[in-house]
């Protein structure tokens, strides 16, 4: 007689991914208003300052919202109020996740954005931001580490990113 | 490794190379001695176990594992964790991110086969991961943070102590099976279905030895006070499990308090840590406190109120210390130049556990950043697990 030893299958623990789609919005050729939305996490603030001082002469707005939670209904409305959003700071897994998803939710509102978070945390911060539906997403990284940082050390990493903010922005 | 769509105790379907063969055929007309029939490649299939070690080294290197070797997630072992369930297998509990992966029913089936759950854990394990998908525990942030917060699962009621859930010696571990392996499912769940892979979907910058398992039930019938699920409005015939995001615990050793206030002076001061996330964004706080140690503090005629009362007015930082976390200090947590770990009494989520000995474990958590989650154990229309044999009826 034949035998044969067939070893059972095992099944797969990993999960399905919810497919979504997010339409996310240009950013327009020409704009007056920048809302500077501030997740206070270190840095950031002199991130902001230093981009409102180098973006022409527009009406700039601060917000702010939590760094590990998401922004509140009324954070993100009164941040809504410009025609572009920048937010900062992601600079560790909390905080990127919520600079992007609070992100996603403001482009859900019909408000063009970009993101900083720091490059050790670019990758996770685009595969975030694809898993949610928002592949394209504007993120730009700033070289890591922002906290525990002198102010002018902060801004001289800052000054590297103008060049590719300008870009995204379609400004000289 | 098969992903195969699983149908609820569907029968084994049948081989396609089944050769139709009557049996009084094959016995009586066989054309050779040691063939039962010939258009059949084999003559008996033994279908066996994969080999664990192999199984596990396959899963470790997709990252799929803690590291730990885990039992093969066979059709068969998970059809049996269906039984304690009244959900479907393709049943959708949430969707729990960074990796926006769906769990269904089956999924945490899987993964609980591989923390080496046993069938009757299931209600538990599923309804923990329902707990931590709501909205305020925050999981987005729990799986991705660079801070070492785990996931910590406390177990009320009957069914915890059906399971043979530790409530007393060793219960924060090792030892104990439903222990162990409840907080292994549930971690291998975040893993798997959430997408919290160290470095891919979870930044922990040193991780925890809790992530492996963090589990324990309290201990009822030694508290001198209310249950912590009564206090959140079940009654003792419901079970519960919490989910709480919270660090590793921390020893607080008092051998010689004899009073309420000394005791909780020792306590206090343990729970006010710089560096900790409640110093600049206060929050919840677990204190697992030994029956001894509640013992000393009720019969001094303090109630579970009073004991909140005092760790929430006592345990503070410094304003100097506590401004140096990962956020901006908030003013309005400034309170005489200190600033107190919780923002209420309510954050102090104290639960009686522990064996024999004069201790405490405190555990700070992830401050404003998330909240514990309670859930009964039900089935889907809504009536209490009383027991897990009621699945069977």
């Amino acid at each position: 007689m034949k035998f044969k030893v067939v070893e059972k299958d095992v099944l797969n623990p990993l999960a399905e991914i919810m497919m979504v789609k997010e339409e996310l919005n240009p950013i327009p050729y020409d704009f007056e208003s920048v809302s500077l939305l501030d997740n206070t996490k270190p840095g950031a603030n002199v991130i902001l300052e230093l981009l409102e001082k180098n973006l022409g002469k527009r009406k700039f707005m601060r917000a702010k919202k939590p760094a590990g939670s998401p922004a509140t209904i009324k954070q993100l409305e009164k941040a809504a109020n410009s025609e572009i959003v920048i937010l900062a700071l992601g600079d560790c897994g909390s905080c990127s996740s919520w600079i992007i998803l609070d992100a996603i939710r403001l482009e859900k509102m019909g408000k063009p954005t970009i993101s900083i978070c720091s490059d050790r945390f670019l990758n996770f911060a685009h595969e975030l931001a694809k898993s949610h539906g928002a592949e394209d997403l504007n993120i730009l990284s700033i070289k890591h580490p922002v906290a525990g940082l002198s102010t002018e050390e902060i801004e001289e990493k800052t000054i590297q990113i103008l060049p590719s903010l300008k870009y995204l922005l379609q400004i000289p | 490794m098969k992903s195969v769509k699983m149908e609820k105790k569907s029968p084994r379907s049948r081989s396609k190379e089944n050769c139709s063969c009557l049996i009084e055929d094959l016995l009586e007309n066989a054309k050779t001695d040691d063939r039962l029939c010939e258009v059949s490649p084999n003559d008996i299939e033994v279908f066996i176990d994969p080999d664990p070690e192999k199984t596990s080294y396959n899963f470790y290197i997709r990252r799929m594992t803690d590291g730990l070797p885990i039992i093969p997630p066979t059709r068969d072992r998970v059809l049996k964790f269906m039984a304690y369930t009244d959900r479907n297998p393709d049943d959708l509990l949430a969707v729990l991110p960074p990796r926006q992966g769906k769990a269904i029913i089956e999924k945490i089936a899987i993964n609980s086969v591989m923390a080496g759950c046993l069938p009757q854990f299931m209600p538990i394990v599923q309804h923990s991961i329902e707990a931590l998908s709501i909205e305020k525990f925050n999981l987005t942030s729990v799986n991705a943070t660079t801070h070492p917060v785990a996931v910590c699962t406390i177990l009320n009621g009957p069914v915890s102590r059906e399971i043979g859930a530790s409530s007393g010696d060793g219960c924060l571990g090792p030892g104990n099976l439903a222990n162990a392996t409840i907080g292994r499912a549930v971690r291998l769940c975040l893993i798997n279905i959430a997408g919290a892979v160290p470095g891919i979907g979870d930044h922990a910058t040193m991780g925890s030895p809790a992530k492996y398992s963090y589990a324990f039930a309290e201990s009822e019938s030694e508290s001198p006070w209310d249950s912590m699920h009564y206090e959140k409005g079940f009654d003792s015939l419901t079970s519960t499990t919490t989910v709480m995001a919270v660090e590793a615990p921390h020893n607080v050793n008092d051998h010689r308090s004899k009073h309420a206030e000394e005791l909780l002076e020792t306590i206090s001061h343990t729970l006010s840590t710089p560096g900790s996330n409640n110093s600049h964004v206060p929050g919840e706080v677990l204190v697992i406190m030994s029956p001894e140690h509640a013992r000393t503090i009720s019969r001094d005629g303090l109630d579970k109120q009073d004991v909140k009362n005092y760790l929430h007015e006592n345990s503070l930082v410094s304003v100097e210390l506590g401004d140096r976390g990962g956020r901006k200090l908030d003013k309005k947590w400034i309170v005489d130049g200190n600033i107190r770990i919780t923002r209420s009494p309510n954050d102090v989520v104290l639960v009686i556990a522990g064996g024999d000995g004069r201790h405490t474990m405190i555990a700070h958590g992830f401050g404003t950043s998330s909240e514990s989650v309670t859930l009964p154990i039900l089935f889907k229309d809504g009536t209490p697990v009383q027991s897990v044999h009621d699945f069977k009826e």
